[in-house]
């Protein structure tokens, strides 16, 4: 490799964990931005042709499912499995006290969160929670008659459902194994964060409001559900899983059954069911896992477990409990003080403080904020399309019931408030200018555009004053904070040109969620080369290695597209030094370059052809410069033939990208991008229905590399985001502790017939990101700050706060004092 | 099918009972004489996607257990396991339907056709998906289809609202939905003899 190719590993090792403007822009972009395009993997999709986990099916496979517990906290005290085993078909059973389990195998990273825990328990912390046995059968009826079969003898404990009541002194210990001490996590704090001096704030504010509500919790509803297959190759294990963080299964892996070497370990992620967030690194989801793959040892047959619908439902959203504040403002909006404290059911990730938006996005100068993880006798609580619904759906609520009190816009309170970490926007421009980046006026922009698409001074009114013809009240909301960039993560990424023809394929850990992520990848890796786009192709690698924090899902554009950048550029230089240099070198002799008397500098790619700069008539097509794959090689062959056809070096640059972004107490890098959401809706005041008429979505993506994808993450997020405000909850009976809508049926999630509103999407292209080109990331945000919307619209159309999410239609009655 | 029944013996053939395995035997031999074999229990066959299948099928067996576990035509999904959700809706003799609530016993002489079918004969519908992006995890992807194929037979120019009710049973959760009103529409114009086609 020649030393162009190594200044771009050396440029690669600056942008690392970028904290500035992207310096190396590309000069032109042609299919970065380009509108329009087929879906790349949109054929396989539609067509029925890509698999899914669910569809792996192998020889000789055996189904396991797992035994659930029907009491909330209950541990088993006697089991008895003879009649199951007897029915023909069953061909394992593994019990909770098989002495071969180990107590405690690796389920995560994070001890005493979601570290260490029994991979099959025999003490049920939750309804529904697979528990005590595993059955491995010819099918999955007979696995499941098998179940009906085992007889448990359960000591039943004492319980808790509720948030407050789990956190009262003479509350049942939830959790007694890991909190013995009491239903706090960390003795009930999370974390703190403190910033001024609320105290000082409340003093010097003309108004000091006091509010508390509840968000209910919700679940994900991955379409495809939990599921894994398990075949040992020898002492190799080969497995197939719908795990969003692949590599995390792999590591745990690996300390798993006494051990076995990452480099045999065989790991398959294909397309993902979607499953936005955490859920997959807890033990509830490894477990199982780790029992397929010690049944398909002991019986020396591949398993496979798939979690029933009701299984998968009991994993929470990290947003379930209690939220308090304290503000104190001026009359004109302006925003001094706000103390907030959430208390908030289960949490198995580490959760970000609820008051932690405000201070990213804001001028406001004191600010406390407590948040408080409780244990009850629910499922766990893990990232569900985003760890900020708390601290967003603070930001929507306090904002809005500032606005309200002050008769004000809410729209104008935002801008009046818009800042980082107390600072105001004198202060954020000059951050910009010093980072490198366009001292453009986020928030302002998106309120513009979104103002004007939306209607918004047409359609604001003050709260419950508009009812319309049809006899509805009407009502909006705004609400807004920044765009995600907090990325965190690594990436590493290789492209390598094919022989034969010269396409490029980028290899990669892949882990399709269904952001698009490979189109993404392919445009990058297309400009960057200097190729067709139907020349570069995204073969996401099954195993090698190539580890990427979240492949395919969150970080995509910010740690990922980083990583395809740098492998593309890298590659691209040794393509072009190759191409100046003797084609080969051998015992033979010397190769003519394919580009004689010129430099590298001299020559540039363009439609996947290498030419001269000065005379673009000199020309090669990358197929022709990288020739074909030889048998023994075209050198020799030829050679016999009477002429000299040389071989060139192989084409293969790996890339990597590391990122803390701003997870770190000191925040070295400020938010800098925002987004505003608008939302209209009419409320029925004889029934309480509530009618979404219109929404408006403005994102300040930085540069929309896909702008596509961007537009699904707006349109799919809102629809995600509403549904989650207007209907989602779990329901559990509050003597037996068993969950009573655990299916779709009565579960309710947004259809079609829903969505009737349009909803807006409009794309900023401010460049202030901090991934390539100026990106940020799009796919967390919409769904998690949407969540909270509804709230504010229900009170501006009927002048009547629920403090209760979701907002359903008996809510809206009791609040109109109709039932 | 066979068997002794409480009224004694019923003919395999043509379901009369008879007391005695005797007389069975004697109507058989005088009344079915030289018809082919009866079926064994258990025993169907169906037409998917324009090919037979004769299959043995157990009576828990679900239409969308024998497509999606024994054909391996794995375009049909399980979303949610109970009716709810369309994701593994085939059309069966023109109709769509759940597969998942279809015992597979039942579709004895049934024509059946799956995604996959749609998509082999090149239906304007998949290029219109492809183009409008009418998918983001693909899992749901295949009902909305096969629906919306549905959908097109009966009604090849649907207004946005029809196409709405049809879909209405088709569960989505990353959102897509409105791609797919915009997929239909221009799939119901690229039909065959549709007035926006080109075609006759
Ligand atoms: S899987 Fe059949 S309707 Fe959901
Ligand atoms: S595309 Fe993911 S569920 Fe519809």
């Amino acid at each position: 490799m020649g030393i162009h190719s190594d200044d771009q590993k050396a440029k690669m090792k600056e942008m690392q964990d970028n904290l500035q403007a992207d310096t190396h822009p590309l000069k032109r972009y042609r299919h970065i931005g380009e509108r329009g395009g087929r879906r790349l993997d949109g054929y396989k999709k539609a067509g029925g042709d890509a698999d899914y986990t669910m569809d792996v099916q192998l020889p000789g496979m055996l189904f396991m499912r797992f035994l659930d517990a029907p009491y909330p906290h209950a541990k088993i005290v006697r089991m008895d499995t003879r009649r199951a085993e007897q029915l023909p078909g069953v061909r394992f059973i593994l019990r909770y006290d098989n002495p071969e389990l180990p107590e405690k195998a690796s389920m995560g990273k994070l001890p005493g969160l979601y570290g260490d825990q029994p991979p099959l328990p025999g003490i049920a912390h939750f309804e529904g929670e697979p528990v005590g046995a595993a059955v491995a059968a010819d099918t999955e009826s007979i696995a499941e008659e098998a179940l009906s079969l085992i007889e448990v003898e359960w000591e039943q404990r004492p319980f808790n459902l509720d948030v407050i009541r789990a956190r009262e002194e003479d509350a049942p210990l939830s959790y007694p194994e890991m909190y013995p001490a009491g239903n706090y996590w960390n003795n009930g704090l999370f974390n703190e964060l403190v910033q001024g001096d609320v105290k000082k704030g409340f003093a010097a504010s003309d108004r000091v409001i006091e509010f508390e509500f509840f968000r209910r919790g919700h679940t994900w509803i991955g379409p495809e559900r939990p599921c894994g297959v398990f075949r040992w190759n020898g002492d190799c294990p080969e497995l197939w899983v719908k795990q969003q963080r692949p590599h995390l299964v792999k590591k745990n892996l690996s300390t798993w059954y006494g051990g076995v070497p990452m480099n045999k370990i065989q790991l398959h992620c294909l397309y993902q069911g979607a499953s936005f967030g955490g859920w997959v690194q807890v033990s509830w989801n490894m477990g199982p896992l780790y029992c397929a793959g010690f049944v398909a040892r002991k019986t020396g047959r591949p398993v496979k477990y798939v979690f029933t619908r009701r299984e998968d439902f009991y994993g929470e959203s990290m947003d379930n409990g209690r939220y308090r504040y304290k503000v104190g403002f001026k009359k004109d909006g302006t925003i001094l003080a706000v103390e907030g404290v959430s208390t908030i059911v289960n949490q198995q990730w580490p959760m970000f403080n609820v008051m932690n938006h405000f201070r990213e996005n804001t001028k406001i100068p004191h600010l406390y904020g407590r948040s408080e993880s409780v244990w009850v006798n629910k499922g766990p609580a893990v990232p569900t399309r985003c760890e900020q619904l708390p601290t967003t759906l603070s930001m929507t609520m306090v904002f809005s019931r500032v606005a309200a009190e002050c008769g004000l816009d809410p729209v104008e309170v935002a801008l009046k408030n818009d800042g980082y970490e107390g600072h105001d926007m004198v202060r954020l421009e000059e951050e910009k200018r010093q980072r490198g980046f366009p001292a453009t006026d986020s928030l302002k922009e998106c309120v513009d555009r979104g103002r004007a698409a939306f209607g918004w001074d047409d359609r604001w009114h003050p709260p419950g004053t508009r009812r319309l013809s049809n006899g509805r009240m009407h009502g909006v909301a705004f609400t807004w904070t920044n765009e995600w960039d907090d990325s965190l993560g690594t990436g590493e990424i290789a492209i390598r040109i094919e022989r034969n023809d010269g396409t490029a394929s980028i290899l990669a850990m892949g882990c399709d969620n269904g952001v698009d992520a490979e189109n993404t990848y392919c445009r990058i890796a297309a400009d960057e080369l200097g190729m067709r786009l139907q020349d570069v192709h995204y073969n996401p690698q099954t195993d090698p290695g190539f580890f990427r924090m979240s492949p395919d899902s969150s970080t995509n554009a910010s740690v990922n597209g980083w990583a395809v950048r740098h492998a593309a550029r890298i590659l691209k230089q040794q393509i072009l030094q190759a191409a100046v240099s003797p084609t080969a070198q051998t015992q033979r002799g010397e190769y003519r370059p394919a580009f004689e008397d010129c430099t590298p500098e001299d020559l540039d790619i363009e439609e996947s052809v290498i030419f001269r700069k000065s005379d673009p008539s000199v020309r090669k097509s990358l197929a022709d410069f990288v020739m074909e794959a030889g048998q023994s090689g075209p050198i020799s062959s030829t050679e016999n033939a009477g002429f000299r056809w040389a071989f060139t070096e192989p084409f293969f640059a790996f890339g990597y990208h590391v990122q803390l972004g701003s997870y770190n107490p000191e925040n070295p890098r400020p938010h800098l991008t925002r987004q505003a959401h608008f939302l209209e809706v009419e409320v029925d005041s004889e029934t309480g229905e509530i009618f979404i008429t219109k929404a408006v979505n403005v994102n300040d993506v930085g540069k929309a590399m896909n702008p596509m994808s961007c537009e699904g993450q707006q349109y799919g997020g809102t629809i995600m985001g509403l549904s989650r405000g207007k209907f989602e909850e779990m329901i559990y009976d509050s003597v037996t502790g068993v969950m009573l809508n655990g299916n779709l049926l009565d579960y309710k999630i947004a259809t079609i017939k829903d969505v009737e509103a349009p909803i807006g999407t409009i794309l900023v292209e401010s460049g202030m990101g901090y991934g390539p080109y100026g990106s940020v990331g799009i796919g967390e945000d919409i769904g998690t700050v949407m969540t909270g919307i509804l709230g504010p619209a229900v009170h501006n159309a009927i002048g009547v706060w629920i403090d209760d999410h979701p907002i359903t239609p008996d809510k809206v009655l009791k609040a109109l004092g109709k039932a | 099918m066979t068997g002794k029944g409480t009224a004694g013996f019923t003919c395999p053939y043509c379901g009369k009972r008879f007391d005695t395995f005797e007389e069975l035997k004697q109507d058989i031999l005088t009344s079915h004489r030289g018809s082919p074999l009866p079926a064994p229990e258990g025993q169907i066959r169906l037409i998917v996607n324009g090919q037979e299948h004769v299959e043995n099928v157990e009576p828990s067996w679900t239409l969308y257990h024998l497509i999606h576990d024994r054909l391996g035509m794995t375009g049909s999904k399980q979303f949610c396991d109970r009716g709810a959700c369309g994701s593994c809706t085939v059309i069966m003799d023109g109709l769509p339907v759940l597969s998942c609530m279809v015992l597979a016993i039942e579709c004895d002489g049934r024509t059946i056709e799956t995604v996959e079918g749609i998509a082999r004969d090149n239906h304007p519908l998949i290029e219109s998906y492809v183009e409008h992006h009418a998918m983001q995890c693909g899992y749901c992807t295949p009902g909305f289809v096969v629906t919306s194929k549905a959908l097109l037979d009966r009604n090849p120019d649907p207004t946005e609202e029809e196409i709405r009710d049809a879909l209405s049973g088709n569960l989505c959760r990353c959102g897509t939905y409105p791609q797919h009103i915009i997929a239909v529409r221009e799939a119901a114009g690229r039909l065959p003899g549709h007035k926006d086609s080109g075609g006759v």
